[in-house]
């Protein structure tokens, strides 16, 4: 269906009334001259067209198609005079006369008129041909009955719309209506000017249903040319802040200067080497871990300084993974093979803590009800508590490994673990079905997307897999560049529309990918050992945070000097002050 | 150090002798004959959580080979070396194969105990 749905499409061209302004009359003149030729003329004019003859430099685009796609863009903003004009020069017809008859038929409420022409345009499929007397013959019904000619209106159900045997249960709601006409959302009334913009909706409805060789769709031109923005705005490989305008006159292309590649703060409160680091959903606050046992939750102020807001300690072993409640107001931290302590955001209160007697516990996640939480066990099975601390659930058997991460879908309904050292599992649990990732190296750790649809796997080789999980499991993009042969080196999401990947490398820098062309974009030096894990806020493209064995954090922001001397960018080609970054970008 | 990945193996493995992290399974061993400075050495498929050292050229008594040396990811100790490639066709089937030192590791059964004083490299000898 090609149309695009308009309010108020502007459809001026048909003739309205029968009372003609006289700036009309040349327009007027003009198409019935077209009209009035006779057919055979029509037919010549359009075969001396060569119908291959292509523009521009591809040679894809058809000069017919482009003429008419110009013309009903003319139409379409009111200018009369010069689509008619165009397609007088150009001898070809934004529609064939069978066609502009068909739609002066259904704006005059020519109805039987009208499906009757619809069947000389000559549809190969009957189907379109029905559907389409469908929706015409509705609109006489509705006429009618508006009209209070309520036994007309029966006629046209039983004699004309019935016999289509087409949409049987919208038939049976008309019938409904005669009964009961109150019901009807009258979108034309015996009111004349209500009367034609119902009719020029269903003319809207007509294009959608007739192929759109016949009827040229809606403002097609604009469609193609928003579509071209699009794939514009897709292809800025550094497309990180919300443009105003796009210029149709240049192509759209960011500089770099909307990364977050200068070190804006540096956070010392860690006494060891800082494993893991999470933005809250909200951006609010940032939780770090570290192997000193200690969990700390900072708040994102206003102004984007970052302050101590807690010290969460009670963990005996390093705590390598923290995972924020879906309303940011817990968050669970896990102790390697030890405890899961789930904490309260607001006043760094530890509110529980899970154990299981003889095991330790690896990794942890919330259900996106925020009522349960999942966690790996020593022994690879997967557990399901509630909020009491009481074990609801558990899955034994070889669910997970004693070094894997723990995901969940955003209906809480599949597990997201490494079942096996090349294998991530997409587990069920309700269902006990289970689809699997494959991949011919060990695996080392993932992360989620924020929709969740897309899981990114770091591997043994050093690279990054990026697989859609949503529907058909399959490969993606990989993103390759940073370094990693011992430790974990953690990976994320990021920036407008989660357009860029991130990730720690163990030669101290953070390492950014522009998501879509796999394109390694910046790498940031400023650590002084390897970077274990980033994350990037998720309330603010421009701010990135990374933690490193160097015992602290790094929190990242846009290079100030050049935004105060580039100021604002307006459309187009934003320049990136080379001289200015710190980083390098490739 | 961060933290190290380390991967699980199932079943019968021979571990790293000062971490015992799990460096190869012993269904993976190929042959109990090998020698190194140190005493004996096995050969296996393949071993897991170590990281392997700058590749270069070692004259060994079979012949010319290419080696890296690897090591425990966890604790750092020298383990033993890779064949990376092997120089006479006779000697092809090494490559890709890792020889663990009997002296740097334990068997998830036995408990022998060498102690070791010769530090760095290790020179391989064929059975």
């Amino acid at each position: 269906m090609g149309g695009v749905e308009h309010e108020d499409p502007p459809l001026k061209r048909v003739k309205v009334s029968s009372e003609e302004s006289d700036s009309f009359s040349s327009v007027a003149s003009v198409r019935e001259l077209a009209r009035c030729s006779s057919s055979d003329s029509m037919a010549r004019l359009l075969e001396s067209q060569e119908d291959d003859e292509v523009v521009g430099v591809k040679g894809v685009v058809k000069k017919v198609e482009l003429v008419r796609i110009i013309a009903e863009a003319l139409y379409s903003l009111g200018y009369e005079k010069t689509g008619a004009h165009l397609e007088e020069e150009s001898g070809i017809p934004l529609h064939s006369a069978v066609v502009n008859l068909f739609m002066q038929q259904i704006i005059d409420g020519e109805w039987t008129e009208s499906v009757a022409t619809l069947h000389k345009i000559g549809l190969i499929d009957e189907n379109i041909v029905k559907l389409a007397s469908f929706v015409i013959l509705e609109q006489k019904f509705f006429e009618l009955l508006v009209g209070e000619k309520v036994m007309d209106a029966l006629k046209t159900l039983r004699t004309e719309i019935a016999p289509l045997c087409v949409c049987t249960s919208r038939l049976h709601e008309l019938s409904s209506l005669i009964v009961s006409p109150s019901q009807i959302a009258l979108d034309g009334t015996s009111d004349q000017q209500l009367r034609i913009k119902s009719r020029k909706k269903l003319l809207e409805e007509l294009k959608t249903l007739l192929p759109s060789t016949v009827m040229i769709p809606e403002n097609r031109l604009v469609l193609l040319v928003e579509q071209a923005l699009d794939l514009q705005r897709d292809a800025c490989r550094f497309h990180n802040s919300l443009v105003e305008e796009m210029s149709l006159l240049s192509d759209h292309q960011c500089g770099g200067d909307h990364i977050p590649s200068q070190t804006l703060q540096i956070l010392q409160e860690h006494s060891n080497e800082v494993w893991f680091l999470q933005f809250s959903h909200n951006g609010d606050y940032l939780a770090s871990s570290s192997s000193d046992c200690l969990v700390i939750i900072w708040e994102v102020k206003v102004d984007g300084r970052i302050s101590l807001k807690h010290r969460l300690s009670g963990h005996q072993k390093p705590v390598s993974y923290i995972s924020w409640s879906p309303d940011d107001r817990q968050l669970l931290t896990c102790g390697v093979e030890e405890a899961i302590r789930r904490w309260e955001t607001a006043s760094g209160e530890c509110l529980l803590v899970y154990e299981k007697g003889g095991l330790g516990l690896v990794s942890c996640a919330w259900a996106p009800d925020g009522r349960r939480i999942f966690c790996g066990v020593t022994d690879k099975s997967i557990c399901m508590w509630d909020l009491e601390g009481k074990e609801v659930e558990c899955w034994k058997g070889q669910k997970t490994t004693r070094i894997s991460d723990l995901g969940i879908s955003s209906d809480g309904k599949h597990l997201i673990t490494i079942c096996k050292e090349n294998m991530i599992s997409l587990f069920g649990w309700e269902s006990n079905s289970e689809k699997f990732i494959e991949e011919d190296q060990t695996i080392i750790s993932f992360a989620l997307s924020k929709d969740k649809k897309f899981l990114l796997v770091s591997l043994l080789n050093q690279e990054l897999h990026l697989w859609n999980i949503d529907g058909r499991v399959e490969l993606v993009a990989k993103y390759k560049g940073h370094k990693r042969s011992r430790l974990v080196v953690r990976s994320c999401f990021g920036g407008l529309d989660q357009a860029f990947i991130a990730s720690g490398s163990e030669d101290s820098q953070v390492y950014i990918w522009h998501r879509i062309s796999g394109e390694l974009i910046f790498t940031l030096p400023g650590h002084s050992g390897a970077v274990n894990c980033v994350t990037w806020n998720p309330a603010n493209p421009h701010m990135l945070a990374s933690a490193s064995d160097d015992r602290t954090i790094r929190i990242w922001g846009l290079n100030q000097v050049d935004m105060t001397e580039n100021g604002k960018h307006s459309t187009g080609v934003c320049y990136c002050n080379g001289g200015n970054l710190k980083s390098s970008i490739l | 150090m961060g933290r190290v990945f380390v991967v699980d193996l199932e079943g019968r493995t021979y571990k790293c002798k000062f971490c015992k992290t799990p460096l190869a399974l012993a269904d993976e061993l190929v042959s109990k004959g090998f020698h190194c400075r140190r005493g004996k050495a096995y050969l296996f498929n393949n071993a897991v959580n170590i990281t392997v050292g700058t590749l270069e050229e070692r004259s060994m008594l079979s012949g010319m080979h290419t080696v890296a040396d690897i090591f425990c990811c966890c604790c750092g100790q020298i383990v033993g070396w890779k064949y990376e490639a092997a120089h006479e066709r006779s000697q092809k089937y090494k490559e890709g194969k890792f020889v663990l030192e009997r002296g740097r590791i334990v068997d998830g059964f036995d408990s022998e105990f060498y102690i070791d004083t010769h530090p760095t490299m290790s020179d391989a000898e064929d059975a």
